[in-house]
């Protein structure tokens, strides 16, 4: 189900394991924090429907 | 004229009277070092005074080896430029164990070129993930109008070293509103020019979709004569245009005629406390500014802008972040340790609205030229503070002072923060914001606006 809340936690633990990035213990909570607080600022972005053929503006040029 | 050794005196002054032999820039030079001195145990500008560079540039220009626009000027920069023989701390202090810089940044050469003297480099934010001028490794930087109260970031120092009168000049990064949040809280002009404009070669990166670098400076003439300078193709950094300089300074006292101005409403005329739109009305008026604008999606714009910001940050620090993670600043360690995690399909959509909303606001300048909105959402708060209330609500400090800069560096317009008084006493700006690489019509609007005494940026 799209509303369901993830466990950000084991989010963030998984997350951090799959990218290789160890958080210590007295940094975990706030990891957390910051995590939700960005998945809360991102739901307008994430609400927003683009069409297909909207490709992104790199600057990259060859 | 403002004596050119005073406090007061702006880039502009103190170069017409080098040039004029009125005064020699070793004598400026001096006066300089002894208000660093003098200013630093209360507001913690700097980082590194150069006195003995500095004391030898001014002897090279009194001989008559460089001569220039900016003759004789002494500046600062944030201390994620490259500055020879330095470490470029970025704010950290894990970049201090890092190899020392092998030569200037590209905008420190161009701004000698034309005369100028640099002095130091200056406190900031660590890694320009701040809007607050805090620091955990060098203290933070204090705003000169209150120094219980903070100068606002990421160029913190880049602020209180104007705000103070230690020097006339500096320039900073604003990737979100690090220029213009220090600018609205110190009291200050601030030019962040169109995205690409300005060369970054040699500064140290943050969030590479929208990292521009630009002045801060008392006086909108200063801003122009300086972005003048810096101005120009640089093959060392991918992003800046190749596009010729556009001058500005010939048409700074054009004055508004043919200016199309509107006020941006609905985003930009909520969230923030009344001392913020109040500035902007005030502007507005005496603009004969009556028209609001909707800037369409400007909220959807601030949150794509948080998380390419939060991804892009993250994943630069992330090797940093695995070995050394104990030496971060705590108020970033663990932004950017999040940042690292969030899921790529949420940067690319973020990057694909950002086409859309440039569109959008393309579209917008077709109708007008400049759009005025506030700079920051409230005067300067206390340091420490971690909380704030914005219009009734209770905010993180940290997270919201850039609540009305975001949406426009998003997409890389230009803008001149302007300086006002709050009936409290402490400052506040408005951003006047142009269509891409018209900085010269924000600065006619900066400079009519500062002729008729409705913005002013005197010294602590």
């Amino acid at each position: 189900m799209a509303d369901e809340k993830p466990d950000v936690g084991t989010l963030v633990d998984e997350a951090a394991k799959a990218i290789g990035l160890p958080i210590a213990p007295q940094y975990r909570a706030n990891v957390i924090v910051n995590y939700e607080r960005s998945m809360l600022i991102a739901k307008p972005l994430l609400e927003v429907e683009l069409d297909d053929e909207l490709t992104s503006a790199p600057v990259f040029r060859p | 004229m403002t004596d050119p050794l005073s406090k007061q005196a702006t880039a502009t002054d103190i170069a017409r009277a080098v040039m004029a032999g009125k005064v020699k820039a070793s004598a400026v030079i001096e006066a300089t070092l002894a208000r660093i001195e003098a200013s630093e145990p209360t507001v913690n500008a700097f980082t590194d005074v150069l006195a003995g560079r500095a004391r030898k540039r001014a002897a090279e220009i009194d001989a008559g080896v460089h001569r220039g626009p900016l003759a004789g000027v002494p500046f600062a920069v944030k201390n994620l430029f490259d500055i020879k023989s330095l470490p470029t701390r970025a704010g950290s202090k894990i970049n201090v164990d890092g190899p020392k810089a092998g030569r200037d940044a590209s905008l420190i050469r161009k701004l000698e070129a034309a005369g100028a003297i640099l002095v130091g480099g200056l406190n900031m934010g660590e890694y320009a993930y701040d809007f607050t001028g805090e620091n955990a490794h060098y203290g933070p930087s204090r705003n000169p109008h209150d120094p219980t109260r903070m100068t606002g970031g990421s160029s913190g120092g880049s602020g209180a070293a104007v705000a103070a009168g230690e020097v006339p000049l500096s320039l900073g990064s604003d990737t979100n509103g690090s220029i213009r949040v220090p600018s609205s809280l110190c009291g200050l002009f601030g030019l962040k020019p169109t995205y690409g404009r300005l060369s970054r070669a040699g500064s140290f990166p943050f969030v590479d979709a929208f990292d521009h670098l630009g002045p801060l400076a008392r006086s909108v003439e200063d801003l122009a004569l300086s972005f003048d300078a810096m101005q120009g193709w640089d093959p060392d950094d991918p992003v800046c245009t190749d596009r010729p300089a556009d001058p500005t300074v010939p048409f700074l006292n054009e004055g508004i005629g043919g200016l199309r101005i509107a006020v941006a409403g609905d985003y930009f005329a909520k969230g923030g406390e009344p001392e913020a739109f109040e500035a902007v009305a005030t502007v507005a008026k005496a603009l004969n500014a009556t028209r609001t604008v909707v800037i369409p999606q400007a909220g959807v714009a601030r949150a794509a802008a948080y998380i390419i910001t939060a991804i892009e940050g993250g994943q630069l620090h992330l090797p940093r972040l695995r070995t050394r993670p104990q030496d971060f600043d705590p108020d970033t360690r663990e932004r950017l340790m999040a940042g690292a995690l969030l899921p790529g399909s949420w940067y690319v959509k973020a990057q694909r609205f950002r086409r859309h909303y440039r569109a959008a606001v393309q579209k917008l300048f077709g109708e007008v030229d400049i759009i005025l909105a506030p700079a920051t959402p409230c005067t300067a708060p206390k340091l420490g503070q971690v909380m704030m209330k914005l219009g009734g609500v209770e905010l993180a400090v940290r997270a919201n002072l850039g609540l009305f800069t975001q949406p426009i560096s998003f997409i890389g317009l230009p803008v001149v923060a302007v300086p006002l008084r709050t009936p409290g006493g402490m400052p506040i700006g408005v951003q006047v914001i142009a269509n891409h690489y018209n900085e010269a019509a924000a600065l006619r609007v900066a400079r009519h606006l500062e002729k008729q005494g409705v913005v002013s940026a005197p010294a602590a």
